[in-house]
């Protein structure tokens, strides 16, 4: 029997080896890791919560401001979503509330990071040098001759 | 094991008590691992958005760019970025036969400024770069502890709470696109918005984009614009030698652009 002992001995510790394996393992490991590769598959959940949306879209502003929309649509600025001059909507509504005012950035500046000709830009769309435009307009808001929503005049 | 197993069905004998507690200790410990994460097992499946019926795409037609940089400014605002990091970014290039300029002002976020260059440009455009939630990740398979992982519908994604900083991700990733939280010292990159795509709504720099250069769309549809642009279209990828399999398509790349 005492050669069996030895062997059981050993035995019995692989054993105790494994389950503080196992039992370490349990404990290290997240839940859901490997679910669907090597990675923490809640994770997938928490990159879906993780913040609700701030920008709305159109369709969403013209939940309150149709009228507008329709405006902006039949202008030049038809393909320009609301959010580019205006900020995201989540600062300005909340569940169909509003809950502050809307800001919007009037300055040339604004326009200017679309239409000031620099190169890069694709020759067709509408470009303008403000020391030639109109015989030179460095001085006035572009607001004071078009309208944002609108500008073709 | 064959002893043990003898042993274990020889009467009255504690091998069998022990697997009962290896098992009981398993399935306890299993439990309170739930326990103390708080949630309960399969949480993590969506009931409203089905992942294997998406696989998503990017494609940036640098023809229509005009750099106005609205898709950096709203990158910012959906995502929190950190000042002077960009998921997102615009790059200018301005080139002749005998040489190329290549600058992107605060990643474009304030647009840009006219530029004097030392040559004569003859052609010059904007090229908007992104993460292209490639295919075959370097940057997930550097990952030391499985932070960063591709989902089933195709989005490179980062576990902030298994990330450990290390920056092996950063330093893989032959796009750039990744850097290292200053807030949370963790590693951060464009998640295509996963928060929106999963609601149904587009990444927020293709919401804002007034040209039509930013295109997003599901690779799984038939009918979707994008899958059929990319379809039927020249496109092209940055850096094709480097067998990533970019997911982010373009059209109207030029040799200048890496």
């Amino acid at each position: 029997m005492e050669p069996a002992r030895h062997v059981f001995r050993v035995l019995l510790l692989l054993l105790v080896a494994v389950v503080i394996f196992v039992l370490g393992r349990t404990f290290l490991v997240p839940s859901s890791y490997g679910e669907h590769g090597p990675y923490r598959y809640a994770n997938v959940a928490e990159q879906r919560a993780v913040r609700a949306p701030r920008h709305g879209g159109p369709a969403a502003c013209g939940a309150c401001h149709a009228e507008r929309l329709k405006a902006v649509a039949a202008g030049a600025h038809r393909a320009v979503s609301c959010e580019v001059c205006h900020a995201p909507l989540a600062r300005h509504a909340a569940d169909g509330a509003k809950r502050a005012e809307m800001p919007v950035d009037p300055s040339a500046a604004a326009c200017a990071r679309c239409h000031r000709k620099i190169d890069g830009r694709p020759a067709a769309f509408p470009q303008i040098v403000l020391a030639q435009h109109q015989g030179g307009v460095e001085k006035t808001p572009c607001l004071d001759c078009h309208d944002a929503h609108s500008p073709k005049l | 094991m064959d002893e043990n197993r003898k042993d274990a069905t020889a009467p009255a004998s504690p091998a069998v008590g022990r697997r009962a507690f290896v098992a009981t200790a398993l399935r306890l410990g299993g439990g309170l691992v739930a326990f103390l994460a708080g949630v309960p097992a399969g949480a993590a499946e969506q009931a409203d958005y089905d992942w294997t019926q998406h696989r998503w795409a990017y494609l940036v037609d640098t023809t229509r760019c005009i750099g106005c940089g609205a898709c950096v400014r709203a990158c910012r605002t959906e995502n929190d970025v950190p000042g002077g990091f960009f998921r997102t970014w615009v790059e200018r290039y301005v080139v002749s036969p005998e040489a190329s300029h290549v600058d992107s002002p605060r990643g474009g976020l304030d647009g840009f400024a006219p530029i004097q260059t030392p040559f004569t440009p003859t052609k010059s455009f904007f090229v908007p770069k992104i993460c292209n939630h490639c295919e075959e990740t370097p940057c997930v398979q550097v990952c030391p502890v499985g932070a960063s992982y591709r989902t089933r519908d195709g989005v490179v994604l980062v576990d902030g709470e298994r990330c450990i900083g290390c920056g092996y991700c950063v330093q893989a990733c032959p796009y750039g696109s990744r850097f290292l939280s200053p807030e949370t010292h963790t590693a951060e990159k464009c998640t295509w918005c996963y928060h929106r795509i999963t609601k149904g709504l587009r990444p927020a720099c293709v919401e804002v984009c007034p040209t039509g250069t930013r295109r997003f769309g599901n690779m799984l549809r038939e009918d979707d614009p994008v899958r059929i642009a990319i379809s039927k279209e020249r496109v092209s990828v940055l850096q094709p030698h480097l067998l990533t399999e970019p997911q982010c398509f373009y059209l109207g790349l030029d040799k200048e652009v890496r």
